[in-house]
């Protein structure tokens, strides 16, 4: 299994530890992983809010650049997904703008040949449905046993454009993490509500709040770390949590992972290699009786 | 048919009017130019326009040139001939002039109203009138064909419109059918608690008319039935109607409900929304009309399907579940006496087949026929009956008394017959008895289910061997039945095997089952073999003491044909299992064998029975000592002079005729093992009862195949329609019950423990019932009027009517489609019907609301506009929502005293009374809240939402999100139309709106009549509304029928095929392709001849005549091609 590689911008700042952990687990697994040479930026939800067309047009390069490398595209980052996901819905479906942008690629050499474009996939997808959660078991070294995980989506891998799992209440991730041996929560209501994207850096009230929201109901039902797939996502719920606590006034801190952290986890890899070394120790799972 | 009235150059006379249609063609259409253009056209002597050519001044206007210049034909060019044809027809016809000379153009559907720029639209709208001018110069007069009106009447839907219609129809003295097809009629009013405003109980001013229905002598009431099919026109439908089988005769029932409170099955009842169960046969509510029980019924359940001996496992599993042993007992009596032996010994084809088998596992039901014959016989050691009282005078002769000859000899004892058991050995029983032992079959259950038969009456004669059927003959004999079966031992023919010491396993099993002395004590003992026999032989060489029993099989474990559960149990207690070997030869000292050479195989390509075939490795050979070697390889027929007469096969198999059994001796049959080679038990005793009855058949004069022995009168229902149902959840099944090893050691004992009632209960609980009813004859044995037939078809009827009105309602918004409310994820969550079931005193809480966990709830919440005026799901606002919302928020309030919380966007409340009412609930403290529910979810912000559902909302009229919490969430579900409203529209060929609501001729005016002449519509099925709604449009349909019924005829379009006999050369093509048989063959002139009369103007013979010597009034081919020319020409 080969694919071509989108880290897009945060996977190689901000969310280095996503990259590094997502490629320790594909190493193990044997998918090889081939970063698209010279991509660009894929306008995520911030440039997305001021010229859309323009956004995709930026995205398109990257499929005509994975186009040429003759394999489908994995990337990990929620907005990154959506927008290349966007750009190849408007080409199939040879909208004004599908063509535009097809126009544009063409006339800076990079020609898209539209009905064959390469598969966008997350790597969530990609371990459960195209690997498959069988084979990945069998790498499975050490339990999980002191998490008790909420999973969190975040909202734009579900919505409005990934039809492989259910728009609200999507259950990929809680499959996979199940069957390495953590143990889920099964009724986190909040799977999919916001984070509050960027809100966290223009409103900072706004987007505390969300976050605030998300943390206290994953403690409510008990959980003692979240596991995201969201670079944003991520660091939206990690990096406020002092300011949270100190405007709410509640313990509502935990460790946040990537999915692809604790994959590795289980996999017995090092806390090196999954960029955990500075992420704080989960607390002790509340018995049962406390929740 | 000519009629027309040229003069002059032989061109008639034209005159042409072209509409303004106020401005909806004079907007886009430069109509005076038009009208100029046409003044040009051959043969049009006037063209005029006129603001409106349809009202009055406009017809006179037309009438008026007819009468004053001469004319001789008339175009108007306006709107489409569906709606002002006949009206134009009409007023040249007052003129005097024949209707048909008469054409219509349409420049508004087909032009103005689709052409924007006004040049091209009055371009198309001169071609369009060439066409037309050119056209009507062919038209002929035509007269008017009328069609006498059949004055019968269907309605197809039992709700309160179809009730209303029918009942208006009926009054007037018309006979009506009407068809619906749940058990009883009333259709979702039936449901309801109580109908806004006036918070009438609904089964109060309901039950009355219904009662009406079903006692109108004019009504001619049809339940639990369906329209099929439906052919023909208006004033004319052949109409077929599947009337379900009820399984119960209507006439005899008394709706006691004594069948009902026995019933084994119970499942969740739609009609009470899934809150509440009911039986497999049952009335759904206390005041169903018709007032009679209905069985549902579906298919055939895969384990009665698939089993050989046609016992139905559904049956005797459903009554167990009810605790009902002893009747579950005597249901299995009535299809094998060899209870208890199968409940050991099958191996059980139906546990193969059951569908629970696709979730946590197959229902045990084995082991539960065996705790019946177990529970049974402990208090029964003898059975209740004795011989039958009548005895016929015909003797049968049953050779052989395995399962196969008890199985015959009990069915056909039961019959009267005189039977005669002859049997080889000291004991019935055959292969039950030889080769089974005791740990597996204890003998003395095998010896209570002889008694089953034998306390029939049958004469046994043990010790008896017979040597040929002339024997039998002579003793007076009318019919043998042969089961001799196949209990000779297989042999491997190979060196040593004559030595003593090597035996055949049924020479082995003999002696230990007929408990004679054997003692194996520091023995060692080969088994050769794979099947179930060798195994046998292995455990019981161990208990009767052997130091070591090794067995031998030339394949490996996966191939071995034997149970696995014997497998495994041979291995746990000690058997020794060699695989990919085979013996060679026996090696012998002083005639008696001393040790076993044996090779090792391995395996190579499939054989011809797919397995694959075992291959000896050179230089593998070894040796083995052993003090006793069986050879368990296979059965075969026991060779016997018995035969001689009769056809065998290849296999030496007695040959059969599969369906009957019969021999190539007439009075003879054969079946079992003797039939089939070595097989199982069961397909033996299917063989008994074939033969049973295939001899009844003959003795009884009645001749063998005249009525087939069929099993099944169902097809077998698909597991995964069981699963789709649902209405299940996973258990567990039952563990293994078995001796420990330890305890096995030395004896015979039983190995399988039994179980106990509780564990049988719990298992046979986990049933599906896959079809249903289980035919567990329970209903039957308490209905005192004897109502109860299961053999009752379903029935075909057909009938004819003259006119039809559909009223089939309407189905509710599926609430799971919305996940952001959490229907189906959080149990207190409830749509507004289920909600109405509740409410309902006679509901499944009789009328008592309480939360899913018994709470009383003290807090509720009414979402409106639940998949209604919402682009995601329906757009359109479903009428009725917020009135039953307010009514719901009255009742609930009534019941439970909670704060019940209202949301809305809209509050529509347009009926008579209906403000009134709303303000009402305003003053009994309802809350309001204007605005559309975003969320119904459960995490908490504060303590005051912890364990509740809290409602997100944007409240618009103070203008912030609000988070209300609350115990118990009401959704208002919008209307549909119902599942299959696309299939019953297509087949009364019916238009439907974008939603799929029935479509009405005209939205204003004619809102009950169809497009499809003679067909009408009334109700929820042509658009949400309510009660009184449905009630005006029923009545509304009913006088739109009643007026043509009672004018008696239709005018029908002379559109009828003729013929030029000039041209037609007697092919006799079109005559065959008439669906109206209208078309004859005159054999003087040698020529096709046609009923007028018959025709229906389909136009196949047109199409179809190779001289085109067929043409059509109306769209002859030379009007259509002059049609074409015309707008060619100035295009």
């Amino acid at each position: 299994m080969k694919f071509a590689y989108y880290p897009g911008c945060s996977l190689k700042g901000t969310s280095k530890a996503y990259e590094a952990s997502m490629q320790a687990v594909f190493r193990r697994l044997g998918i090889d992983l081939l970063e698209i040479p010279d991509w660009n930026c894929c306008g995520a939800t911030v440039y997305m809010s001021v010229d859309e067309a323009q956004a995709l047009l930026m995205a398109s390069r990257n499929i005509a650049l994975a186009q040429r490398m003759g394999l489908d595209i994995v990337t990990p980052c929620s907005a990154c997904y959506l927008n290349l996901l966007k750009v190849t819905k408007e080409i199939q479906e040879n909208s004004p703008l599908g063509q535009r942008i097809c126009a544009a690629l063409e006339k800076s050499g990079l020609g898209i040949a539209a009905p064959k474009l390469p598969a966008v996939k997350h790597p969530l997808q990609v371990l459960t449905d195209d690997y498959g959660v069988s084979k990945i078991v069998t790498q499975v070294t050490r339990g999980l046993k002191e998490f008790l995980l909420v999973p969190y989506y975040g909202c734009l891998l579900v919505r409005p454009l990934n039809h492989r799992d259910h728009p609200f209440f999507p259950t990929k991730m809680d499959f996979l993490l199940k069957s390495i041996g953590a143990d889920v929560v099964p009724d986190y209501s909040l799977k999919t509500k916001c984070c509050g994207g960027t809100l966290t850096g223009t409103v900072e009230e706004i987007g505390l709040r969300l976050n605030y929201l998300l943390l206290k109901e994953a403690r409510r039902k008990g959980g003692n770390a979240i596991a995201t797939v969201c670079p944003l996502c991520q660091f939206n719920l990690e990096m406020y949590q002092k300011k949270i606590i100190q405007k709410y006034r509640e313990p509502v801190s935990m460790p946040i992972y990537y999915f692809t952290q604790l994959v590795g986890l289980s996999f017995g890899i090092g806390e090196g290699e999954l960029g955990l070394r500075r992420t704080p120790k989960v607390q002790e799972r509340p018995s049962a009786a406390g929740r | 048919m000519n009629g027309g009235n040229g003069k002059g150059n032989g061109i008639p006379k034209v005159g042409v009017y072209i509409c303004h249609c106020g401005l909806n063609i004079a907007s886009t259409v430069r109509v005076e130019e038009v009208a100029e253009f046409a003044k040009g056209l051959l043969g049009v002597v006037v063209a005029r326009t006129n603001k409106y050519v349809c009202s009055d001044p406009g017809q006179e206007m037309i009438q008026k040139d007819i009468q004053e210049l001469g004319l001789e034909r008339v175009v108007v060019a306006s709107c489409t001939p569906l709606l002002h044809e006949q009206t134009f027809r009409k007023t040249v016809e007052k003129a005097g002039l024949n209707p048909f000379l008469f054409h219509m153009v349409n420049i508004r559907e087909d032009d103005s109203w689709v052409t924007v720029d006004p040049d091209q639209a009055t371009a198309k709208a001169k071609a369009l009138v060439a066409a037309g001018v050119h056209r009507v110069i062919f038209h002929e007069g035509l007269e008017k064909r009328r069609e006498a009106i059949n004055p019968n009447v269907l309605v197809i839907g039992g709700g309160i419109a179809g009730i209303t219609a029918a009942l208006t129809l009926a009054d007037s003295g018309k006979k009506v059918t009407l068809v619906e097809r749940e058990p009883t009629i009333g259709g979702m009013m039936a449901k309801f608690d109580k109908t806004f405003p006036t918070l009438d109980c609904a089964a109060c001013i309901l039950t009355p008319k219904m009662g009406a229905a079903a006692s109108h002598p004019n009504i001619r009431l049809l339940t639990y039935a369906e329209v099929k099919d439906v052919q023909g026109y208006i004033g004319n439908f052949r109409v077929k109607i599947l009337k379900k089988s009820r399984r119960v005769i209507e006439s005899k029932c008394t709706g006691c409900g004594e069948c009902s409170n026995v019933c084994s099955v119970e499942f969740a009842s739609a009609f009470d929304e899934y809150l509440g169960r009911r039986k497999a046969i049952y009335k759904s509510f206390a005041q169903a009309v018709p007032n009679v029980y209905t069985i549902e019924k579906i298919g055939t359940s895969p384990c009665t399907y698939t089993c050989p001996a046609g016992i139905n496992p559904n049956g005797y599993v459903a009554l167990t579940s009810q605790g009902k042993f002893e009747e579950a007992f005597k249901l299995v009596l009535e299809s094998t006496p060899l209870v208890g032996s199968l409940g050991r010994a099958c191996y059980a084809p139906c546990e193969e087949e059951c569908t629970r088998g696709e979730l946590e596992g197959t229902v045990r039901i084995r082991r539960l026929k065996r705790f019946l014959a177990d529970q049974y016989y402990a208090t029964h050691p003898e059975p209740e009956y004795g011989p039958p009282p009548e005895e016929k005078r015909q003797k049968v002769a049953i050779v052989g008394s395995g399962p196969a000859g008890l199985t015959a000899a009990f069915f056909l004892r039961k019959k009267g017959y005189r039977v005669t058991l002859l049997e080889k050995m000291g004991k019935l029983g055959g292969m039950l008895r030889m080769a089974i032992p005791d740990y597996r079959l204890p003998k003395d259950v095998l010896d209570r289910d002889i008694r089953n038969i034998t306390a029939l009456g049958v004469e046994v004669r043990t010790h008896c061997e017979v040597h040929s059927l002339e024997e039998l003959q002579n003793e007076g004999y009318d019919a043998i039945f042969l089961a001799t079966g196949t209990h000779a031992s297989r042999m491997m023919g190979i060196e040593g095997e004559d030595l003593e010491g090597v035996m055949g396993c049924m020479e082995f099993l003999t002696q230990v089952n007929e408990h004679r002395p054997i003692d194996l004590t520091g023995k060692r003992v080969l088994v050769i073999g794979g099947g179930n026999a060798a195994l046998d032989s292995a455990r019981a060489a161990l208990r009767l003491g052997a130091a070591e029993v090794t067995l031998q099989y030339r394949r490996s474990r996966a191939e071995m044909p034997a149970f696995p559960e014997e497998i495994d149990a041979a291995e746990k207690e000690g058997v020794r299992l060699s695989f990919l070997t085979l013996a060679t030869r026996f090696l012998g000292e002083g005639g008696r064998v001393r040790a076993v050479q044996s090779i090792e195989m391995q395996l190579g390509e499939p054989d011809d029975t797919g397995r694959r075939r075992p291959i000896p490795i050179p230089g593998s050979e070894f040796i083995l000592p052993v003090d006793l070697a069986i050879v368990a390889i296979g059965l075969a027929p026991v060779s016997s002079p018995l035969l001689s007469a009769l056809h065998l096969t290849k296999e030496r198999t007695i040959l059969v005729d599969q369906e009957t059994l019969q021999t190539n001796v007439p009075y003879v049959f054969a079946g079992g093992d003797a039939v089939l080679g070595p097989s199982i038990i069961v397909n033996a005793i299917g063989h008994g009862r074939r033969a049973a009855h295939s001899i009844d058949q003959m003795l009884s004069g009645e001749g063998v195949s005249r009525i087939p022995f069929v099993l099944h009168k169902k097809p077998v229902i698909s597991k995964s329609e069981v699963l789709a149902r649902g209405g299940y959840q996973l258990a567990t099944s039952l563990p293994k019950k078995e001796l420990p090893v330890e305890e096995r050691i030395g004896n015979f004992r039983e190995v399988e423990l039994p179980l106990t009632p509780e564990e049988a209960i719990q298992d046979a609980r986990r049933c599906l019932h896959c079809s249903i009813c289980s035919e567990c004859h329970l209903c039957q044995t308490v209905c005192q009027p004897k109502a109860i037939d299961y053999d009752l078809n379903d029935e075909e009827l057909e009938i004819e009517v003259g006119t039809i009105i559909v009223a089939t309602g309407f189905k509710t918004f599926s609430a799971t489609r919305i996940p952001q409310y959490g229907y189906g994820r959080f149990p207190n969550v409830y749509t507004s019907l289920e909600v109405e079931r509740l409410i309902n005193s006679s509901g499944p809480t009789q009328g008592e609301v309480l939360l899913r966990d018994g709470r009383k709830p003290e807090r509720i919440g009414i979402i409106h506009c639940v998949g209604s005026r919402d682009v995601n799901y329906n757009e359109y606002c479903s009428r009725v929502c917020c009135m039953y919302s307010l009514k719901q928020a009255h009742l609930l309030k009534e019941r439970t005293g909670a704060e019940i919380y209202n949301f809305y966007i809209d509050m529509r409340t347009v009926g008579k009374g209906y403000e009134k009412f709303y303000r009402r609930l305003r003053e009994e403290g309802i809350h309001f809240i204007r605005g559309k529910v975003g969320e119904v979810s459960d995490w908490a912000i504060t303590p005051e939402e912890e364990g509740k559902l809290v409602i997100r909302v944007e409240d618009t009229l103070v203008g912030t999100m609000r988070r209300i919490p609350v115990d118990m969430v009401v959704l208002s579900v919008g209307l549909e139309p119902q599942k299959d409203a696309e299939e019953i529209r297509r087949m009364l060929n019916l238009s439907c709106s974008a939603e799929g609501f029935f479509l009405e001729r005209h939205p204003k005016l004619a809102p009950v009549s169809t497009f499809t002449d003679g067909i009408f519509i009334a109700g929820a099925c042509q658009n949400p509304m309510d009660i009184p709604e449905a009630v005006a449009q029923a009545g509304a349909a009913a006088s739109e029928a009643l007026a043509l019924v009672d004018r008696g005829y239709v005018e029908l379009e002379p559109n009828t095929a003729f013929l030029r006999e000039e041209i037609c050369s007697g092919c006799r093509v079109c005559i065959g392709l008439c669906p109206y048989n209208a078309i004859s063959y005159d054999e003087t002139k040698k020529i096709a001849r046609f009923n007028e009369v018959l025709c229906k103007g389909c136009g196949s013979c047109v199409a179809a005549c190779p001289s085109a010597a067929v043409d059509q009034h109306l769209f002859e081919n030379r009007q259509i091609l002059k049609e074409l020319e015309g707008v060619l020409r100035h295009v």
